[in-house]
């Protein structure tokens, strides 16, 4: 499915919406909000073809599209569904289930962990720790500097850090 | 805990996969919208060529002359009488007026049969020959 202006949209589907999706799903908290940013970004993409043609990092920049798609999401979201937001860090985890029950509880209380991050260290976490992103790649994609990216990432890992001890602690 | 610890065990969690039905929809939408604004864009550019095409050779000339049918536009409107007293006056002239029109009327009659009775009185004067004339002159 070639699109005439030369951008491939299922080569770009196939290699990034799998890590655009991770990340939306960690930032929105939602599944549906998710796929409609997803499909926003894809739809973008498919009418400017011409986004993607001068792009050195396909992924940062993707990523920096996801990420302005939903700062702009939640900003538009009420305090009604906010409330939302956080009834829905019980229910929507980020991580593939598990049959063990100790994992079980640590993906638990992660996803608690990191819906109580601020938007942008959660950004930053997500994209060193699964992404697996520099600082410098980080804060191309963020458009922030390097320094910002790193310590954001230092206090999101201090904050799930102390919030995950415990259960840590007990399943070593 | 140690930091490092923690950081390998969170960076080896497996995230949740993308619905595989996502794929389909998803480029399905993208790749409709695409093809309508492609639609849109070879109608837009269809007409901007042959525009181009037309005025292209003297594009000096054809902006002129939309500068002076903007400005016989102009002059036109500011210049339409709308107003509601010259409608008045045109459709029912007052009875002062209309007496003094028929008097008019009747001077202009009055005049212009005088003026047919005095030709009628005076003959018309017809010049004579030269060598008539001296002949008269002569009797």
């Amino acid at each position: 499915m070639r699109m005439p202006a030369g951008l491939d949209i299922e080569r770009v589907y196939d290699e990034h919406a799998q890590p655009l999706f991770a990340f939306l799903l960690n930032f929105t908290r939602d599944e549906a909000d998710t796929r409609d940013l997803l499909q926003d970004i894809f739809v973008k993409l498919a009418r400017e073809a011409k986004l993607l043609a001068d792009v050195r990092d396909e992924r940062a920049f993707l990523i920096r599209l996801a990420h302005n798609a939903a700062i702009d999401l939640i900003r538009r979201r009420g305090a009604r569904e906010r409330t939302k937001e956080n009834f829905a860090v019980e229910t929507i985890s980020i991580f593939a289930r598990t049959n063990d029950p100790d994992e079980k509880v640590f993906h638990e209380e992660l996803a608690f962990a990191l819906g109580d991050l601020p938007e942008e260290q959660r950004a930053v976490v997500h994209l060193k720790l699964w992404e697996e992103l520099t600082f410098e790649e980080i804060a191309v994609a963020l458009d922030i500097s390097p320094n910002t990216a790193a310590s954001r990432y230092r206090y999101g890992l201090d904050k799930l850090r102390d919030r995950l001890r415990p259960i840590y602690e007990e399943m070593k | 805990m140690n930091t490092d610890d923690l950081e390998q065990k969170l960076s080896r969690l497996s995230l949740r996969h993308i619905p595989a039905k996502w794929r389909g929809e998803i480029l399905d939408a993208a790749i409709s919208r695409h093809a309508s604004c492609v639609t849109r864009h070879s109608f837009l550019s269809t007409l901007n060529h042959q525009l181009s095409t037309l005025l292209w050779p003297h594009p000096k000339a054809w902006a002129g002359l939309a500068a002076v049918w903007m400005l016989i536009f102009c002059l036109d409107f500011s210049m339409r009488d709308t107003t509601p007293i010259a409608a008045e006056k045109a459709a029912s002239p007052s009875p002062e007026v209309m007496v003094e029109l028929k008097q008019q009327q009747r001077m202009l009659a009055e005049l212009i049969g005088s003026s047919q009775a005095r030709d009628a009185e005076s003959p018309r004067f017809f010049p004579l020959p030269r060598s008539e004339r001296v002949e008269i002159l002569m009797t």
